[in-house]
């Protein structure tokens, strides 16, 4: 605690007065963000507030438009990830940055290859991997195909590759979003080892237990701007939060009595997916999933990343083969083998990234919702835009003019547009993958207002998130899903964050002691 | 009793999966397989195979399409793509012929300008792709077009003809030999070696794996993937050059439309060689197996007398297999790691 407090002096890296700009926001306004030497010093924030675009600044991936960045006092030029690594600045990203065709050690010193006499030295770079692994308490081989891993073992590596080049300053964006309960801990582990070696650590989460486990020093962004500071011993659960939201969240929902109906409209009987590698992506099996949907419920899926959670909503779209399982919809069993048959018979999905898989960037507004029309001849313009029209105005799409490029949006009001496109073919069932990703907070509270009067309206809506605080708000029922499994099935009052995190981290202890009894 | 049952099970699971891995060890190397197959095939249905003559033949043809595959392979590798080769084969040639012919400079200067010349070209491709931001596809398409005009325009569309008779030694480039082997042979077993070299032991080698893999992740983890993607193309444009000279000094002339649709072999070989047009998964000396079966089989299907029209159509077949055999491997992969990695785990816990 008091060496703690006396390098809270001690000032290691400034960023001064940053502000970047994003087409349509700004993503920083004109922060001062202070990093003190060898604390653990954590950034906090709700999605959207900044906090991967402050870290992606510190390492060199993106440049401040205005402003600087002092390293012990002097200014330096971050123009590359390159230039970070060499003043010792190391970043475990958000997003995997893992070259899945290469071998463990390879990634770790993807950049920073050890050589001798310009060749590589490959035993030097194994027997280094080998140790930065083992530091990690990971059984991890460095010689492993980096593609071959499970999601926690890959977003060690970035771990790994960090501790191997014996940085000063390490930046974790998010580091334990896909870890399990036992890889956790030995990065908490870890993190105290390297705090002792003096080692500058700049930790980013949403899990607020954690970051009062871990943290010296807090810095709260929101929307841009830094809205508190402050040591461990000044900080609670409480300050975190109304700093956070800025003291309104209770209002950010109006309560909305919950008058879900008892008829069951999707029901879901031993569904079974198989799980698959390749090279762009990795499917998580899902094992035996049951659960029906009533008619207008709110229904979340929680769960960690790699759960299952977006291969369950694309089975029930048709965009992902089942292996076994049946499906009703308003006990009509279903055969679903494409996308389009399931818009046919009134399921649709909005994916969960919007760039890649929802809108076509480069179409107006207007024909990206009508992408939804089915068949092969355009339906008559007038009666398309009296429906589109409609469907703007409830979903309150902003600006009003149809003919804009969707690019030109902001994310909320893309991901409404999606929203929309989906309401064109008049579903029965709304699936939605993380249906705030990338949207600030203002629309946020928008969506959820829309998915809340949807679900009024009758229509039942299954969303998947990996925020708690979103799940407990929105959802009437939570399914937490785990390994490809329900794990539980929660409702009403008892969804709390302690017990969704509870249900959704992998049981260690048990499955070994089950393990042990098999063979004993 | 349940030990037992757990016996089966596992036994039962582990002859599909020994039977699954010796299925993808076969695949894996299939170009290696297949060219086997076409030597024994063409040695015992053609009396003359195997005679010394023929493959002194056979190895200049496949020293020009190995010679070309080693460069296409490394932009491949990080995800490129060169479709000006042949034309930087036609313009290095011209330009060594342009120089032989009309300036006294000699050999040296000559060999050195159509090399400079050639691999300019090669920057002018990492130029567009990695600043100017075309495509790869549209860069080398352009350069294709500019590098075969500049080739048209230094002689007015004629051939250069007779360029060893004032320089004799230039025949030696395509035509010496050096310890009984020939010198494209020779040129050859370098550039595989310095290539092999660098894909296998140099931190550039890995960064172009990288770049091809995961190009974002590349340039996150710190490598400069501009400066990786402009050396794939100079190299590429440099080892076409190399062919140009050679070619020239084999016909003793130099002819504009030299080397077209030679970039479509190098990418058939490389591919052949189950290199991933992806990017970042393959091998630079299973580009030049892949050139060897290409090499080989049209030079059997000549002696065997097949028509030059059936030449074509087998060679396509033969191209399309091998990419559907490479899905197979894919697949076959993707359901065999989680198995295998599983296995590891299993074993990790029980110990």
């Amino acid at each position: 605690m008091n060496a703690a407090l006396n390098s809270q002096t001690e000032i290691i890296l400034e960023a001064r007065n940053i502000t970047r700009f994003y087409p349509g926001n700004v993503a920083l306004k004109d922060i001062t963000y202070r990093v003190y030497r060898g604390c653990v010093n954590v950034l906090i924030g709700e999605n959207g507030a900044g906090k991967s675009t402050l870290m992606r600044i510190l390492s060199g991936v993106e440049r401040p438009d205005l402003g600087e960045i002092l390293l012990h006092g002097a200014p330096v030029k971050l123009r590359t990830p390159g230039d970070a690594s060499r003043l010792g600045i190391a970043i475990v990203h958000q997003e995997l940055s893992v070259m899945q065709n290469m071998i463990v050690s390879d990634n770790i010193f993807a950049g920073r290859e050890l050589t001798h006499s310009l060749l590589l030295d490959v035993a030097s770079q194994n027997t280094r991997s080998a140790h930065a692994l083992q530091q990690l308490k990971q059984n991890i081989s460095e010689r492993a195909q980096a593609g071959s891993l499970s999601l926690g073992a890959r977003q060690l590596i970035e771990l790994a590759r960090s501790l191997a080049h014996s940085a000063s300053i390490l930046i974790l964006d998010e580091p334990t979003s896909s870890l399990s309960n036992a890889e956790t801990e030995a990065l908490f582990d870890v993190l105290a080892e390297l705090k002792s070696a003096g080692v500058t650590i700049i930790y980013i989460s949403h899990r607020l237990h954690e970051l009062l486990h871990l943290g010296d020093h807090f810095t709260v962004l929101r929307s841009g701007s830094i809205v508190g500071e402050g040591s461990r011993n000044e900080v609670t659960r409480q300050w975190i939060v109304d700093r956070m939201t800025g003291g309104n969240r209770s209002e950010a929902l109006a309560m909305r009595e919950k008058a879900v109906s008892q008829e069951v409209m999707l029901a879901v009987e031993n569904l079974s997916v198989s799980a698959s590698t390749s090279s762009t992506e990795t499917c998580s099996a899902l094992h035996e999933i049951s659960f029906s949907l009533h008619k207008g419920e709110l229904l979340g899926i929680y769960g960690l990343l790699g759960a299952g959670r977006t291969e369950l909503l694309e089975v029930l779209a048709g965009a992902r083969k089942r292996e076994s399982g049946i499906v009703r919809l308003n006990e009509t069993p279903l055969h679903i083998l494409s996308v389009e048959d399931a818009l046919r018979v009134g399921i649709a999905l909005v994916p969960e990234d919007r760039q890649r898989d929802g809108l076509v960037q480069s179409l107006t507004v207007r024909e990206n919702i009508a992408l939804a029309g089915g068949g092969w001849s355009l339906p008559a313009k007038s009666k398309e835009d009296e429906q589109m029209r409609g469907v703007v105005e409830a979903l309150n799409i902003v600006p009003k003019n149809l003919e804009l490029p969707v690019s030109s949006l902001s994310g909320g009001n893309q991901q409404k547009v999606l929203i929309a496109r989906c309401l064109m073919r008049e579903p029965k069932v709304l699936l939605l993958d993380e249906p705030t990703r990338g949207v600030d907070v203002g629309a946020r509270a928008e969506i959820y207002r829309t998915l809340q009067n949807l679900a009024a309206e009758g229509l039942s809506i299954l969303f998947t998130s990996s925020e708690v605080d979103e799940t407990r708000m929105l959802a009437d029922r939570v399914l937490v899903l785990r390994q490809g499994r329900i794990a539980a099935e929660i409702s009403g009052e008892q969804i709390t964050d302690d017990a969704l995190f509870s249900a959704a981290s992998p049981q260690v202890q048990n499955i070994s002691s089950t393990v042990v009894g098999v063979t004993a | 009793m349940s030990t037992n049952s757990a016996l089966a099970t596992s036994h039962a699971e582990r002859l599909p999966l020994s039977w699954a891995r010796i299925a993808l060890t076969l695949l894996r190397s299939r170009a290696a397989l297949v060219l086997v197959l076409l030597l024994v095939l063409f040695a015992s249905t053609i009396p003359s195979y195997l005679t010394l003559t023929n493959f002194s033949i056979l190895s200049k043809h496949i020293a020009v399409a190995a010679i070309l595959a080693v460069g296409t392979s490394f932009v491949i590798l990080a995800g490129g793509i060169d479709l000006s080769i042949g034309s930087v084969v036609g313009l290095s040639g011209m330009v060594a012929g342009y120089m032989l012919l009309h300036s006294n400079s000699g050999i040296f200067i000559a060999v050195l300008a159509a090399l400079f010349i050639g691999t300019a070209v090669g920057a002018l491709n990492g130029w567009l792709v990695t600043k100017a931001g075309v495509a790869p596809f549209i860069a080398t398409l352009g350069t294709l077009y500019i590098a075969r005009g500049a080739g048209l325009l230094l002689s007015g569309g004629k051939t250069f003809p007779n360029l060893a008779s004032n320089h004799p030694p230039f025949s030696m480039i395509g035509q010496g030999t050096l310890f009984g082997v020939s010198v494209p042979v020779w040129l050859v077993v370098i550039l595989f070696g310095v290539a092999v070299l660098i894909a296998i032991r140099t931190p550039l080698g890995r960064h172009i794996y990288a770049v091809g893999g995961n190009e974002r992740a590349a340039q996150l983890a710190g490598i400069s993937v501009g400066r990786v993607k402009l050396f794939t193309y100079l190299f590429s444009a440099f080892c076409a050059s190399i062919v140009g000279l050679v070619i020239a000094s084999q016909l003793e002339a130099a002819h504009p439309a030299t080397g077209e649709s030679f970039e479509l072999n190098a990418i058939a070989a490389v591919v052949l060689g189950g290199t991933s047009l992806m990017g970042g998964r393959g091998s630079i000396l299973n580009s030049l197996i892949g050139a060897c079966v290409i090499g080989v089989l049209a030079d059997g299907l000549v002696m065997l007398g097949v028509s030059e029209f059936w030449q074509m159509v087998i060679k396509g077949l033969v191209i399309v297999l091998a990419v559907a055999m490479d899905q197979l491997q894919q697949r076959l992969q993707a359901r065999l790691l989680p198995l295998l990695s599983a296995k590891q785990s299993t074993q990790t816990v029980t110990a």
